[in-house]
Order: structure tokens, then C-alpha cells, then sequence
């Protein structure tokens, strides 16, 4: 009776293929998918645009709470949920994820791992999301690991170590799948470690390729490193980048310079920090890239949503790479060369007086940070930071956030120990200025504002944009909202009882669109009431 | 300087006091997995006297502590104190009898057993290969002591492991689908089908749900002769989460 218990209860072969597979052909074509979520920008222009319209500028006033998901661990959430097949997959702090139903929310499985006790970063023990492949979703883990997942059961299929966390490293990026690599990014720049971007094999999670984001010695770049001071660079990788298929290459920001405010131990430019970097999906070999911020002393990272668009920028179309930076700029880059367009201020710039022809910003001396504190705009996380933005072909405006405000900039001199905090200093706030915020819509084409909405205080949360003509938001005081895509001007709002610091998304389900979007610890789903 | 630490030793002198206490303590928080005389339930069978993380006092005590992660031993570190932690070590000690099970099977015949006539690679994983409808077996040698294992093959509807538990909807047209019940609540099922379809309904648009006491797995006792389950549990101890 070989296999006799096999026929007799019907089961398939193992080795066979399910139809919810996803595969690399639906990762190209995400944004035609309407019934899915696959990847964290969405598609992979990272535009994070949805073609449904039934809820819209007429309909929003219907929107209603269809299910929450309590996770009940703390932590604000920031994670892009996945929506593959029915099923809902989530991420959450400190190493737990969950796979939850579509229709009701209900937990379908529970994954969690302590986090090592040494583990440090900069900020909690967030995560950012999944990626998927065939019936395998990736995250990565706080101590700087990799980790997949049966995405039917939440087994563990295996875990690959990226980086030693005792040096400082951390993980909390979405991973991105490419060609049946899973490109990883990593953080630790607060800890003077030198920062990379990783591509593993989805099947065997063997390391594929890497590309250091501080060169070494011999290297292109290494000569923007005063002394030794590359092996502590930082440059780190802590939010998912985009690809172009045709062209090939993968766009990922970079991080800030270690130690963060004081630029004296690293003389020079400090490539490729503060950049976006444009590599060979193949090989990882970098082709072009960009420096936004050379010899950055005020932690401004350009890990910001490198966005893929095609633009008539002065005249010419140009395949371009948009990004709102923490320097307080909006860029376009042709991002088939990496050629500087054009830059223009969104919020309050002081240490700047614009950017020069070659995209270099023409600096306003005295706006380094000092011992005894030194006034700059913007504050240390921007501008807009790294929550993610939104790009809407039917508008032709990209939306994001800004911290609209200054900080006092202090530095010190600090020695580098293993493991351990490297910033070389700190920022407090301006007295009698608290920061406020805005979500900004401008034409990426020009870069001039054609809407902003005015908040009370820094805003918190990414941004989705529909083909209905609105853009969803939220916000610290836990309201989310739906924006009239071409005015600003707020439709809908709801109070959800929990801070919003992640990035709403949408999908049709059994005929009818869904807006999905962590909100505190809770997961929550809001449909047109009937 | 002596660089490396004495490995700690148990600081009670385990009097019976001490064991009683442990015995008590253990009665809440380690029996409902561990079983009630600690022979093992959903968790391993601690009354061998030989543990997979190590047999020394530090060993145990840290795993009492820590847990292990990803399964389901969390740790209690938190939620005790180190003397609370040495009273329940002191009555585990006390319990353990050093007479583990001599397998008679043999791991080889085992395994093929396993993928071809038994089947069980459709319903199970190893090593990330194999079915979903029952739990991964990856380190099953680890988990569920050798009793539990034998049980598992023969009377697997006696104790059903957590999260698989066997529910039938029958939709509106008639069709039945059977499963395994991934979540259930007053108005909606989730179930995973024979072809590890996830399927989620809401209660009042089928025409009924019913959850049964019995085991998706067959028994196989009468499938396989006495040495065939003897070989496939050799193979099921061997499987200890290293493949
Ligand atoms: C929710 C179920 C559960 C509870 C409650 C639980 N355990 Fe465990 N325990 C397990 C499982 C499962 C394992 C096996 C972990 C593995 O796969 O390695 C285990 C492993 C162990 C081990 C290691 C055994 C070895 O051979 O290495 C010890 C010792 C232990 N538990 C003691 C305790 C004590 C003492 C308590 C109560 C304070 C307790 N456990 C509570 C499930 C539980
Ligand atoms: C039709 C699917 C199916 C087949 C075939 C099957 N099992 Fe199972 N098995 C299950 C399910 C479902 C459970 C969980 C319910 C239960 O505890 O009985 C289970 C439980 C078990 C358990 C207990 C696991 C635990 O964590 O408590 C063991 C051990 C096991 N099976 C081994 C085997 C072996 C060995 C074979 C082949 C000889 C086999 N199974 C064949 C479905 C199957």
C-alpha cells in the first residue's frame, strides 16, 4: 500500500505548486493586481497608487470599521501589511508577526522570537514588513537577522544572520524581492558600524551579493574617508528601495554618516551616505549614484522612498527617481544615469542658500552643529523622514510628509567603543518653537507645492493614494484621514484610538474595497457600509 | 583571574520542604504542558533525567528562565524569582526516574516508512518539506515524550495537538469541506481543506459547522505492523529540530 494513505484521503503531492502562489511575474505586474498587496511600495516604483475607486470623493463619508486586530504587543506599528490569496500578513515589534484573515481579522497563525537582550537600536524594535515569494514570506528580525516563513503555517523555514548585533547592527526594513533574491537592508549608523545592502537567494537564503555602502580601501569613494574612519561610516540601509526592470537596477537610500554630528573624524564628502545608490540587480555593482547631503553632520539620512516616475521635467522626458529629502529638498535624478535635475525647498531651510547646478547644496556657513548648540532647519528627522509616501498618475502629484521646524544641534567629541552609541552628540528643541508638520502634495515634475496640509504637531504616518481621488493619512493624535487628492482638503476622518505610524493600504476582497492600516498596536480594516 | 565561571549549582539543599514547594509550583505553571507528574504532555517528559539543553543545574535553570525560543516553552524568568525557579528544579530532580525508553526501531526504515507507506510527509513537515494539515515534526523528538509519540500513531484523537483541531462546514450548496480549523469565534470559521486551502466563512451563509473530537491524522494501528510503528517512532525520537 505505498502511498495508500495519501490517495485514500485525497491529499496533493507536497512538491506541488499552490495557485496562491506569488511569483515573479505578479511581483512586475502588482500594480495591475487589484485583489493584492505584494510588495511594500506596492509596485515596484514604490508608489504605493491603487486603481480601485469605489470608496472615492463621493462615497468616503461611508467608510466604516469592518474588523481591528488587537496585536497586544506594544509598539507602535509601522508595518506595510502584505494581502496575498485572503489572507492578510503583518509584522510587528520586537520579532512577531501574524497571517489574519481578510474577511474577519481573525488570527490565522502567530509567529514571535524573543529578541536578543544585546540587540540595540536607535529607536524601539519596530518592523517595517514582508516581503513575498512563491509561498514564502521574509522579514527580518531585530538582531540583524533573516528570516522565512511558511506563509501557510508561520513555520520557520530558516533564519540567516546579516550582521553581528554586538557590533550595533539592527534590522527593521521591509525586505524586497528582485529576480528571486531577497535584497536586505540594515541599520546600526547611530553604533559606528559600516553599513551594507544584502541580496539573498529566496530558496536557500545563501548571500547572493553585497554591496558596502562605505567602500573599502581600493574602492571607488574610499578616498572621501579622512584616516580609517570608513570602518565606522554607518550609511545604513533601513528602508526598502525600488527597481526598474528595464533598466535593471535597484534605487536604495542611504543613511547618515557615523558618528552622526561630528564631522571632523571623517574628512571628506563620506560617500555613499546620505545618497541614493543605483546597483545592478544582478551583481549588486553600483552604476551610478547620488549624494544629497556630502559630509552630513545633522543626521540627515536619504533613506526617504527613492520614487520611480516618468516625468517632463524643462521640456524632456526623462525616466526619473523622485525623493523628498531630510535635508529639507524635494529631488528629481534621471535614474537611468543618475544625473541631477532639479531641487527645490518644501519646508524651512537654513543651512542651505539651494542647490547648485551639479545638485551640490551651496552651504551657509556657521549651521554646523557646536558644543554649546547651534540652530538649524530642518530638525534632525527632516523634513520628511522615512515614512512612506505616494505617487498618483491620475492627479501627477507625489504626496509625503514633513516635520516643519528646527533644532538646537549639539556636538561633541566622542571615542568609538565596539557596540556601543557613536553619535557624537545630540539635538534639543528650539524653546517657544515646536516643531509642526504638513502633508505636502507637489508636481514632481517642478517641484512646486500645490497643496499642504497643516498639522499641530509632527506628523507620523505614510500615505496611500487612490484612484478615487483620494489620498489616506494619519495622524500621533490617532485620527486617519482621506484627503481630496487634488485640494487637500479632509472627506473622512475617524479617530482610532492609537497613534498612526504606518502607511494605509487597499485591495478589493470578494467584490468590495478595503482600506487596511496599523494604527497603535491594533490593525485596522475600513470599508463602505452598505 | 579566573576567567571561567563556575557553572551555578542549585543553592537550596532540596529538602523536602524545597521539593514540595517545587512540586506545588509546578502543578500551575509547567503541568498544563509538561503533564501532571512531569512524564510530558504537549511538552517533553522531564522525568528522564537526561535533557536536550544539558543536565547540569545551570542548564535547567536557564531554560526555565529563558525558554526556548520559537517554541512553545516561554520563559519564567519574569515571572519568578531564581529561588521559585530552584524549588521547581529541586522536584523535577526528584521525579527523575533514568529509565528512558530503549527504541527498538531502526531511525532508516523509519524514515522511509514515513514517506512512502505511512504517508505522513502529506500531512506533515520536516525541514521545511511536506504537508500542512498537521503540525511540523521538525523536533517532535524534542517536544513530546516517547509515550505521547506512541499515542500520537495509534489513538491520535486521544490528545489533539493545539491549533489542529478537525472541523467540518457544510456550504449552502451541500458540499462538505473538511479541515483543519485555524480560528473559529460566534460568527465566522477559518479552516485549512485536505489541499491546504485556506477557507474563511462567515457562520450564518453556511448551512452548518461542526467541530469534531476526532484527529484528521488515521490511525495507524492495524496499518502498520507492531515493528513498523516501533521503526517510525525511532525515526520521530531522532527528529530534533538540527536536520
Ligand atoms: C506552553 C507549554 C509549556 C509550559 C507551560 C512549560 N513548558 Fe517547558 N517545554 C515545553 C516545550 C514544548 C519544550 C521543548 C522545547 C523544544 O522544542 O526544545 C519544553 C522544554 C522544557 C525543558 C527542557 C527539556 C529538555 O529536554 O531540554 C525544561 C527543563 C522545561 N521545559 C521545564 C519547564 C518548567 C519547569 C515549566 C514551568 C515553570 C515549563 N517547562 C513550562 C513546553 C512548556
Ligand atoms: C491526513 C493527514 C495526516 C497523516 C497522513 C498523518 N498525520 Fe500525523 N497528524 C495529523 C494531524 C491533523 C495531527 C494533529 C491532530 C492530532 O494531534 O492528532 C497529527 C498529529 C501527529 C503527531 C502529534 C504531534 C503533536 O505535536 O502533538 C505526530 C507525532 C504525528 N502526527 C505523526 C505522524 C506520522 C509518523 C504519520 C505517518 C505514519 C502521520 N502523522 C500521518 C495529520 C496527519
Amino acid at each position: 500500500m505505498r502511498g495508500g494513505v495519501i490517495v485514500l484521503l485525497g491529499l496533493l503531492s507536497a512538491a506541488t505548486a499552490f495557485a496562491g502562489d506569488v511569483t515573479n511575474q505578479m511581483l512586475l505586474d502588482a500594480q495591475g493586481d487589484a485583489e493584492s498587496w505584494l510588495t511594500y511600495g506596492r509596485n515596484y516604483s514604490g508608489w504605493r497608487y491603487s486603481e480601485l475607486d469605489e470608496i472615492n470623493t463621493r462615497t468616503v463619508k461611508r467608510l466604516a470599521p469592518s474588523w481591528v486586530f488587537q496585536t497586544g504587543v506594544s509598539g507602535r506599528l509601522q508595518t506595510t501589511p502584505l494581502v496575498s490569496d485572503g489572507v492578510m500578513y503583518v509584522t510587528g515589534h520586537n520579532n512577531h508577526a501574524w497571517a489574519l484573515d481578510l474577511l474577519t481579522g481573525r488570527e490565522l497563525w502567530h509567529y514571535s522570537k524573543k529578541p536578543v537582550k544585546e540587540a540595540q537600536g536607535c529607536c524601539a524594535r519596530p518592523n517595517r514588513g514582508f516581503a513575498i515569494l512563491g509561498d514564502t514570506l521574509y522579514k527580518v528580525n531585530f538582531g540583524a537577522t533573516l528570516v522565512a516563513l511558511d506563509a501557510k503555517t508561520g513555520d520557520v523555514l530558516w533564519e540567516k544572520v546579516v550582521a553581528d548585533y554586538k557590533e550595533g547592527y539592527s534590522a527593521t526594513a521591509a525586505p524586497l524581492i528582485v529576480k528571486n533574491m531577497v535584497l536586505v537592508g540594515i541599520a546600526g549608523a547611530e553604533f559606528g558600524t559600516r553599513d551594507f545592502l544584502d541580496a539573498y537567494d529566496a530558496k536557500t537564503g545563501d548571500r547572493v551579493w553585497r554591496f558596502w555602502t562605505v567602500p573599502g580601501p581600493g574602492e571607488p569613494g574610499h578616498e572621501t574617508w579622512g584616516g580609517d574612519s570608513w570602518k565606522r561610516g554607518g550609511g545604513s540601509t533601513w528602508i526598502t528601495g525600488t527597481y526598474d526592470p528595464e533598466l535593471n537596477l535597484i534605487y536604495w537610500g542611504t543613511g547618515n554618516p557615523g558618528p552622526d554630528m561630528n564631522g571632523d573624524v571623517r574628512p571628506g564628502d563620506n560617500l555613499y551616505t546620505c545618497s541614493v545608490v543605483a546597483l545592478d540587480a544582478d551583481t549588486g555593482t553600483l552604476k551610478w549614484h547620488f549624494q544629497f547631503t556630502p559630509h552630513d553632520v545633522h543626521d540627515w539620512d536619504a533613506v526617504a522612498d527613492p520614487v520611480l516616475v516618468d516625468l517632463d521635467v524643462e521640456g524632456e522626458k526623462r525616466k526619473a527617481l523622485i525623493q523628498a529629502n531630510r535635508n529639507g529638498h524635494f529631488y528629481v535624478l534621471d535614474r537611468t544615469t543618475g544625473e541631477f535635475l532639479l531641487a527645490r525647498a518644501y519646508t524651512e531651510v537654513t543651512w542651505a542658500d539651494g542647490i547648485d547646478a551639479k545638485g551640490r547644496p551651496i552651504l551657509i556657513p556657521g549651521k554646523d552643529p557646536t558644543e554649546e548648540g547651534n540652530v538649524a532647519c530642518p530638525g534632525l528627522g527632516g523634513g520628511h523622514n522615512w515614512h512612506p509616501t505616494a505617487y498618483s498618475p491620475q492627479t501627477g502629484l507625489y504626496y509625503f510628509d514633513s516635520v516643519d521646524g528646527c533644532h538646537i544641534y549639539y556636538r561633541t567629541t566622542q571615542g568609538y567603543i565596539k557596540g556601543q552609541w557613536y553619535q557624537a552628540s545630540t539635538v534639543g528643541g528650539v524653546p517657544d518653537e515646536p516643531a509642526t508638520g504638513s502633508i505636502v502634495a507637489l508636481d514632481p515634475a517642478t517641484g512646486e507645492t500645490k497643496w499642504r496640509y497643516e498639522m499641530v504637531s509632527s506628523p507620523s504616518s505614510g500615505l496611500l493614494a487612490t484612484a478615487g481621488g483620494l489620498v489616506f493619512g494619519g495622524d500621533p493624535q490617532g485620527y486617519v484621514t482621506a484627503f481630496d487628492a487634488q485640494t487637500g482638503k479632509v472627506l473622512w476622518k475617524f479617530q482610532s484610538g492609537g497613534s498612526v505610524a504606518a502607511a494605509p493600504i487597499t485591495y478589493r476582497f470578494r467584490g468590495k474595497q478595503y482600506v487596511t492600516v496599523a494604527a497603535g498596536e491594533a490593525i485596522m480594516t475600513f470599508a463602505l457600509m452598505d | 583571574m579566573c576567567s571561567a565561571q563556575p557553572s551555578r549549582t542549585n543553592p537550596l539543599n532540596n529538602s523536602a520542604a524545597d521539593i514540595d514547594t517545587g512540586r506545588a509550583t509546578f502543578r500551575i505553571y509547567c503541568a498544563p504542558c509538561h503533564g501532571i507528574g512531569a512524564a510530558g504532555g504537549s511538552g517533553p517528559d522531564l522525568t528522564l533525567g537526561v535533557y536536550e539543553v544539558g543536565d547540569s543545574d545551570e542548564d535547567l535553570f536557564e531554560v526555565i528562565q529563558d525558554g526556548v525560543n520559537g517554541t512553545e516553552m516561554s520563559g519564567f524568568g519574569e515571572r519568578m524569582n531564581d529561588n521559585t525557579i530552584w524549588r521547581i528544579l529541586a522536584y523535577v530532580r526528584s521525579v527523575a526516574r533514568r529509565d528512558a525508553p530503549v527504541l527498538t526501531g531502526d531511525v532508516t526504515r523509519g524514515e522511509s516508512i514515513y514517506q512512502e507507506k505511512g504517508g505522513c510527509a502529506g500531512c506533515h513537515r520536516i525541514a521545511g518539506t511536506g504537508g500542512r494539515l498537521g503540525p511540523n515534526l521538525s523536533r517532535i523528538g524534542r517536544t513530546l515524550s516517547f509515550a505521547r509519540l506512541q499515542e500520537a500513531l495509534v489513538e491520535p484523537s486521544k490528545n489533539i495537538a493545539k491549533g489542529f483541531d478537525t472541523i467540518t462546514v457544510v456550504e449552502r450548496d451541500g458540499e462538505a469541506v473538511r479541515g483543519r480549523q485555524m480560528s473559529i469565534d460566534n460568527f465566522s470559521v477559518q479552516l485549512m481543506d485536505s489541499r491546504e486551502e485556506i477557507h474563511s466563512y462567515l457562520r450564518d451563509e453556511v448551512r452548518s459547522v461542526e467541530q469534531e473530537p476526532k484527529s484528521l491524522m488515521p490511525s495507524y494501528e492495524g496499518m502498520l505492523s507492531g515493528s513498523e510503528i516501533d521503526d517510525v517512532l525511532a525515526y520521530l525520537v531522532s527528529l530534533r529540530g538540527d536536520q
